[in-house]
């Protein structure tokens, strides 16, 4: 070794060096940790599994789809967040939205194209959506009440509402004076200025987690607020008394962690799987 | 309790924990690098590499070294990507593409931690074991040695050498890390954290549905991920998936373990120079700067000023019911502060100036703490240039810790912070000015040109978390950022190491009350404001023209 | 070393400079025109990019007329010359005293003798004149060339390189034998040794030096400039990057008309050009060099001539100032402070006595007793013709005396040794008092003389006198100074401990080198170094010079030897010593100079931003109009004021770069804060008002709006 060049001697010891390292911090430390995790923390380490009736139902800190075969919320079960994870929740290709606060006009669906819906038309459609399903106003800031994004395109001589495909009725029918048209799909209103309208909706009922994705696609909580807006649906389905459900949904709120940690959230598996055995 | 005022104690206990955690473990690091005896795991450790642990290195010699151990482990881990569908605990998975391996493999050894893959889906256990696990600790601990050596220039009078690269990798990776990490570990398990070695199994959802659950050994991933600022996800989502991250306090312990070793290192180099007040003075830098973004994130997210949080009423989209707006935003800041980028929520969505704040933290350099060792490298630097302008403004040849800063000095200062705006401002008008380029954008207009400044302010920082809509897992963008994490990575270190050799071969000059004192509020405030003045004005442009012109109306 | 100034410091406590006579600035136009050759002016990487912008400029106003365009154009080549302008008057400061020099270096011819001793000579022009040359030079003749004084002894007079009207001794021998080519011997015949090389005569170097001929960048000006060079880049690539950027935005909002500023194909040439030139740190870039020769021209107003800008720049690094006692603590020569009168005598005879022996004795001490009895006891000063029948007794080296014999009394006054010898000569018999009274001044430093008399052939003495070495005023004040800059000053001298431990205690020096030889000195000076600080020095003998040259900054007296000015890096003409302090102030306010124009000059830039930015880009994003905090009228308008702001605020720093920033005294922090308020502060503010200011003027101009 000695008579081998230096730049050589180098990358030799760098070799080994990377060799000798891999065996400690890459078999001997994931080894180790293991080892004492699953002797100590059993079920944490393997991956916080729910049992119900014998037969694995999930994980009680992933989130789940609580829909029938078609997407559609089953109206039993207190639903979940929306979720960019693939399909929704797929834990194999997790994913955010990742679109931006500023994403407000569509693309509208031609016949070549399906168009994509911006982030703001994915906000008004799932709020109007779950106003629909809880029985409230789903109307929201800077929504039109036919559930996407109150944008429009003004040009010098015009106004056209984006988001809103020819035939329907813009939001509104003038602008500063300006006509206010709907939108045709495939027209390229790129030179228009964007202008978003927040209408006079008040406070909106539906809360925000549920409009939104979350960061993971599989986040297993909703905000006590979104439960609670919840209750009142769960409990007529399953033919509970309200004050039942609500008990069950403050039992299964997670507080902040030493009053001060994150936020307060209720585990929709776990709570769902309590009302099941219950 | 409100949103803000938990946010604020949240943020609050963090800073205590710090500053109660900071003097032990930096005298502890201290003695790690200090020290003169090894002990005997270590003892084989050099046998078995075939290195004299006490022969003292020149900077030159302590570069090469350097450089060839990362040369190596660029090569071993793209060798097991490539492979692993021919080793095992694969998981089934088929070997990694060129040019994503490649990424890969510059991105874990740089400390940047860059994911061009989704990590469920692409990458076996013994990939994220033996090849970006280890990784984790080893790109850390050589953060912490070039460190360590450009403090030793500062400490040493009229030395050659610097430290010997092999030692200061191994006592960084088996003292001070793997202990931590280890310990970090179980506390992150006992939180709900997944450590074992099962692939992906299907389980039949409470309605009926199929859903495959993932496992893995991802606790003692996660813990040395935080720990040594990579920010490699086990899984796409990082540590928003709730395998990774688990409870709001598993969330307050990762920003813990993110900004333990760089808030710690300073006091460590006070220690080192013999003046401790000098590691106050420069902790207070990285202290005001961090806690002056941290403090804005959380403004910006919880005032939620964009249209389309304004119509969610929250800033919520790509956040955590269990984070909250608030700790979203201060993880966001703990990880762009640091070279970290693991994310618990996802910057793209964020207001435009919440945005713009996680691109600020990474711009300053990432030295506000920055990563482990890279930190504290990167600030020095900076310390180095302030005193330049400074010191000449009280009549004298400028002179740091009693090391004059000269003309040789000088250059390979410069240099230094020539290097990240050089690449992140080409990297990104390169990008602008090619299909392959513009292709990547998810949003369009100021927001795409966002997530493509971000790509190559990430990269060049090697900061590694991204503005997650962009769509990089192109061979264009696979080359690009891979270029642009080599460069950003490898050239400071040679410019820092050569400035420790010249600072280590001075005599210092005593201190007399003609010397600038570099230890003063005065001092850290002058380091803060040159810091955020050069920052500003280089990045401005690019600012305005991404999510300024997207945040202001 | 010789005594030489009896004047105290001098009173003006800053370090100021001439001021700036506009008629200067007219002057020295053409010179700066001339600059704009860009063969010379790409060694300034920094105002070599504004030319290539203000060429590419006027390209581009050529192509593509605009009144905007055009009068981007006119401000950028404005910005080049004014940079020009800055180095030129500088320049021409050291020009104006080159031309005195140069008049005093006429074609001298030289009488060069064939041999060392001979008195045959050839008639030689002095440009002939070898090393090692021996000329004779007689009254009404010019010294042809620098050299030592080997025979005979002149009055020569040095007005032409000193300034100094009165004319000095040169002399064979000793530390005053150097004399300077193309001074005038007044009278009496010397032969001189030649020692200059051809044409590098001190008269040459000192023309290279004031105009700055081969000026040499400083380290610290190469470390500057090195950082200069690297801002210069980041702004380079922010600027050039900026271009896709801005393509693209343009791109994406497809509605907006294209303006001046912003088309599809990006940001406009001008504008560009224009961002590039406010970001550049064109001020400091700009007069840099001007601070540099400002700096050497400070020096030279006060008389010191520096070999190198290094020197200069070393002298703000000084940590440790070596001071010779002799002329530079104290006055030079010991005066009486205090008359002792012997038991059995009293003050009143003591001082009469004393003032009658002294009379003739023309010593500096001798009549500082004089004096001193006159100022403390009244006594007139009698003249020694006085005394019509009187016998003086003159001082001389051999008997340490000197006295009158009056009427048949004897009074003596010298050391005291010889005195008391004398008076045991008489029959006298000194008491022990006296001898305790000897010993205690001896004791505090002070130099003892005893004063005897021998009347009615009685001898007894009648007491002592205490001479002193006195301090200058205010040196006290200047050591506190010092130490409050962080300077340690030792004091030098060749006293014994005693002696000059009472010296330093009463001049507040912070250390002193007793019974120093030459190596005693070197060896502190390598000891200092040693520790890592950088010493100074004044010197003037042959023997100082190892000394000298071991210094960081060394002085040489004018006076000096050859020896002493070749082996020093400066040279002061004066021949003061006490200058070494204002050499150390000058050196520093020449480093504070260049650090505060470098902060101004980028505190600037963010008003800049702020007036650039919104001009090139609210028209797509019309948020960042709300970046127009000063509310300039227009794109055009705003673009056209940063650029007018960038040009003017050199000329108006002009002053300010030669004079140098004020300096006061005091510690590092004071002084930074200081600096900071006024140019980070000011730096950031002061744009902002200008280019708010020059906006409402110009939004009138035609193509403003």
């Amino acid at each position: 070794m000695e008579r081998l060049p230096g730049w050589l001697r180098q990358h030799l010891a760098a070799l080994r060096a990377v060799a000798v390292l891999t065996l400690i911090l890459g078999a001997l430390y994931p080894l180790a940790v293991t080892g004492v995790a699953q002797a100590l923390f059993n079920g944490n380490a393997n991956g916080s599994l729910i049992e119900k009736d014998g037969r694995t139902v999930g994980s009680s800190i992933i989130g789940q789809l609580f829909t029938d075969g078609d997407g559609n919320a089953i109206p039993r079960y207190f639903q979940s967040r929306p979720s960019a994870a693939g399909d929704g929740y797929d834990p194999l290709s997790t994913s955010a939205s990742n679109l931006g606060p500023e994403d407000v006009v569509d693309t509208l669906a031609t016949d070549g194209d399906e168009g994509r819906q911006s982030l703001l038309t994915l906000v008004c459609a799932r709020s109007k959506a779950a106003g629909e399903l809880e029985g409230v106003s789903g109307a929201r800031p800077y929504c039109t009440s036919d559930g996407v994004g109150a944008v429009l395109k003004v040009f010098p001589d015009r106004a056209v509402s984006v988001n809103q495909a020819c035939p329907a009725a813009p939001f509104v029918t003038v602008y500063q004076g300006l006509p206010v048209q709907c939108a045709t799909p495939g027209e390229d209103y790129a030179a228009g200025r964007t202008v978003p309208v927040r209408g006079d909706a008040p406070a909106p009922a539906v809360p925000g987690d549920a409009v939104t994705a979350s960061g993971s696609g599989l986040d297993p909580h909703v905000s006590v607020a979104y439960a609670r807006l919840q209750a009142p649906r769960v409990a007529k389905e399953r033919g509970l008394p309200l004050d039942q459900v609500l008990t069950l949904v403050g039992e299964h709120t997670t507080n902040r962690a030493l009053g001060f940690m994150g936020q307060p959230a209720v585990n929709v598996l776990e709570l769902n799987l309590a009302l099941d055995g219950g | 309790m409100s949103q803000t005022a938990a946010g604020i104690i949240f943020i609050a206990s963090l800073i205590l924990a710090i500053a109660l955690v900071h003097k032990p473990l930096g005298d502890y690091m201290a003695r790690v690098y200090t020290g003169l005896r090894h002990n005997r795991v270590e003892r084989l450790v050099y046998r078995l590499v075939g290195v004299r642990p006490d022969a003292e290195q020149r900077w030159g010699v302590y570069a090469r070294s350097l450089l060839a151990f990362s040369l190596i482990s660029i090569l071993v881990v793209y060798g097991l990507q490539r492979l692993q569908d021919k080793l095992f605990l694969s998981l089934g998975f088929a070997p990694v593409p060129d040019h994503v391996a490649w990424n890969t493999a510059i991105s874990f050894v740089t400390n940047t931690n860059w994911q061009a893959y989704s990590g469920e889906s692409t990458m076996g256990h013994l990939v994220q074991m033996a090849g970006l696990a280890v990784q984790n600790f080893v790109s850390a601990a050589v953060g912490m040695a070039v460190a360590v050596a450009l403090i030793r220039g500062f400490a040493r009078r009229g030395s050659e050498t610097v430290g010997n690269f092999w030692v200061d990798l191994v006592r960084g990776s088996l003292r001070i890390l793997l202990p931590i990490a280890f310990v970090g570990a179980l506390v992150l398990v006992a939180g709900g954290l997944v450590q074992n070695f099962t692939g992906p199994h299907e389980i039949t959802t409470l309605t009926g549905g199929v859903q495959n659950l993932t496992g893995g050994p991802v606790a003692g991933q996660e813990a040395i991920k935080e720990l040594g600022t990579n920010g490699g996800g086990f899984y796409n989502t990082n540590s928003s998936h709730p395998f990774e991250n688990a409870t709001t306090w598993t969330n307050w312990f990762e920003i813990f373990l993110i900004l333990v070793i760089p808030f710690a290192l300073p006091r460590a180099f006070g220690r080192m120079v013999g003046q401790l007040r000098q590691g106050y003075a420069i902790v207070a830098v990285m202290a005001t700067l961090a806690v002056l973004s941290v403090v804005l994130l959380n403004v910006f997210e919880l005032a939620g000023n964009a249209t389309v949080p304004q119509a969610i009423g929250a800033a919520m989209e790509g956040k955590e019911v269990r984070f909250g707006a608030s700790n979203s935003a201060t993880f966001a800041a703990a990880t762009t502060l640091t070279s970290t980028g693991a994310v618990n929520s996802f910057h793209d969505s964020f207001t435009p100036l919440g945005g713009m704040m996680t691109l600020l933290n990474m711009m300053l350099g990432e030295v506000a703490p920055g990563g482990v060792g890279a930190g504290l490298y990167g600030m020095l630097i900076l310390a180095v240039i302030t005193v330049f302008v400074a010191g000449l403004m009280v009549g004298r040849t400028p002179e740091y810790l009693g090391k004059r800063i000269g003309a040789r000095e000088m250059k390979l200062a410069s240099l230094y912070f020539l290097v990240t705006p050089v690449l992140v401002l080409t990297g990104t008008a390169v990008a602008m000015a090619n299909e392959a380029g513009l292709a990547a954008m998810l949003n369009n207009g100021p927001h795409g040109f966002s997530e493509i400044l971000y790509a190559f302010t990430s990269a060049s920082n090697n900061n590694g978390s991204a503005f997650g809509g962009v769509t990089v897992n192109t061979p264009w963008y696979d080359v690009a950022l891979g270029l642009c994490m080599v460069l950003g990575r490898f050239l400071p270190i040679i410019f820092v190491l050569a400035l420790a050799g010249s600072l280590a071969a001075q005599k210092p000059v005593p201190a007399s009350a003609g010397t600038l004192p570099t230890h003063r509020p005065q001092f850290v405030g002058l380091v803060v404001g040159v810091t955020i003045i050069v920052v500003a004005l280089t990045f401005l442009p690019a600012l305005a023209l991404g999510p300024l012109a997207e945040g202001i109306h | 070393m010789s005594a030489q100034t009896l004047e105290a410091p001098q009173a003006p406590r800053r370090v100021g400079g001439g001021l700036l006579d506009p008629r200067q600035l007219l002057a020295s136009l053409p010179d700066a025109a001339r600059k704009l050759n860009p063969a010379t002016l790409w060694r300034n990487p920094v105002m070599f990019i504004v030319e290539v912008g203000a060429a590419a400029t006027t390209i581009l106003a050529f192509t593509d007329p605009s009144f905007f365009a055009w009068a981007i154009a006119v401000w950028l080549w404005l910005t080049t010359l004014f940079a020009n302008l800055a180095e030129a008057v500088a320049e021409g400061r050291g020009k104006a005293q080159a031309a005195t020099l140069r008049a005093a270096k006429r074609d001298t011819t030289a009488r060069r003798l064939r041999a060392r001793t001979g008195f045959d000579w050839d008639q030689v022009g002095a440009t002939e004149l070898r090393q090692g040359d021996f000329v004779v030079v007689e009254a009404g003749e010019i010294i042809p060339g620098d050299g030592d004084v080997v025979e005979g002894i002149a009055s020569v007079d040095e007005s032409a390189i000193t300034g100094e009207s009165a004319p000095v001794i040169r002399e064979s021998g000793g530390d005053r034998s150097a004399v300077t080519g193309g001074t005038k011997v007044l009278s009496d015949r010397i032969v001189v040794q030649i020692t200059q090389k051809p044409g590098e005569s001190f008269i040459d170097r000192m023309i290279a030096l004031v105009e700055g001929a081969n000026r040499q960048k400083t380290p610290n000006e190469i470390a500057l400039n090195i950082l200069l060079a690297a801002l210069t880049i980041i702004f380079l690539v922010t600027t050039i990057t900026m271009q896709p950027m801005a393509i693209y935005a343009k791109a994406v909002n497809p509605g907006v008309a294209d303006s001046l500023a912003l088309t599809a194909d990006g940001v406009s040439g001008v504008v560009l050009i224009s961002l590039l030139v406010c970001l550049i740190p064109t001020t400091i870039g700009a007069l840099l060099s001007a601070i540099g020769i400002a700096g050497m021209d400070r020096l030279v107003q006060r008389n010191v001539l520096a070999m190198s800008g290094r020197a200069v720049e070393a002298a703000g690094d000084v940590s440790t100032l070596l001071l010779d006692k002799t002329g530079t603590i104290t006055l030079g020569n010991r005066q009486a402070a205090d008359f002792m009168p012997a038991p059995g005598a009293n003050h009143g005879e003591l001082a009469a006595a004393a003032q009658l022996a002294s009379l003739a004795d023309e010593t500096p001490e001798g009549r500082s007793i004089v004096v001193y009895a006159k100022e403390t006891y009244g006594l007139r000063e009698r003249a020694p013709g006085e005394l019509t029948h009187a016998h003086w007794v003159p001082f001389t080296a051999q008997t340490r005396m000197s006295g009158v014999d009056v009427d048949g009394r004897q009074v003596r006054k010298g050391a005291a040794t010889a005195v008391m010898k004398w008076i045991r000569e008489h029959g006298g018999h000194p008491t022990e008092q006296v001898g305790h009274l000897v010993d205690g001044v001896s004791a505090s430093g002070g130099t003892p003389l005893v004063v005897g008399e021998v009347a009615d052939g009685k001898a007894r003495v009648l007491g002592v006198i205490h001479l002193k070495d006195v301090v200058k005023q205010g040196m006290r004040e200047r050591f506190d100074e010092m130490r409050r800059m962080g300077i340690r000053t030792v004091m030098i001298t060749g006293d014994n401990p005693l002696t000059a431990k009472a010296i330093a205690d009463e001049a507040g020096v912070d250390d002193f080198l007793a019974e120093a030889t030459p190596e005693d000195k070197l060896a502190l000076i390598k000891k200092e170094q040693e520790g890592g600080r950088l010493v100074a020095m004044t010197g003037d003998g042959t023997n100082d010079a190892p000394a000298l040259a071991q210094a960081d900054v060394g002085v040489a007296m004018n006076t000096g030897t050859s020896a002493a000015k070749e082996a020093g890096n400066m040279v002061d003409l004066d021949s003061n010593p006490t200058k070494l302090i204002e050499i150390v102030e000058i050196g520093k306010q020449l480093l504070i100079t260049r650090g505060a124009l470098t902060t101004f000059s980028i505190a600037n830039d963010i008003a800049k931003y702020f007036a650039i930015i919104p001009a090139m880009f609210a028209a797509v994003y019309p948020g960042l109009d709300a970046l127009n905090v000063m509310r300039l009228a227009s794109p055009q308008s705003a673009i056209l004021a940063a650029v007018i702001f960038n040009a003017i605020v050199i000329v108006a720093l002009i002053p300010l770069a030669l004079r140098g920033v004020r300096y006061r005294p005091s510690s590092a922090s004071k002084l930074l804060s200081r600096n900071l308020y006024l140019y980070g502060v000011g730096g950031i503010v002061a744009p902002f008002a200008g280019i708010k200011l020059i906006d409402l003027l110009i939004q009138f101009l035609p193509g403003m709006s």
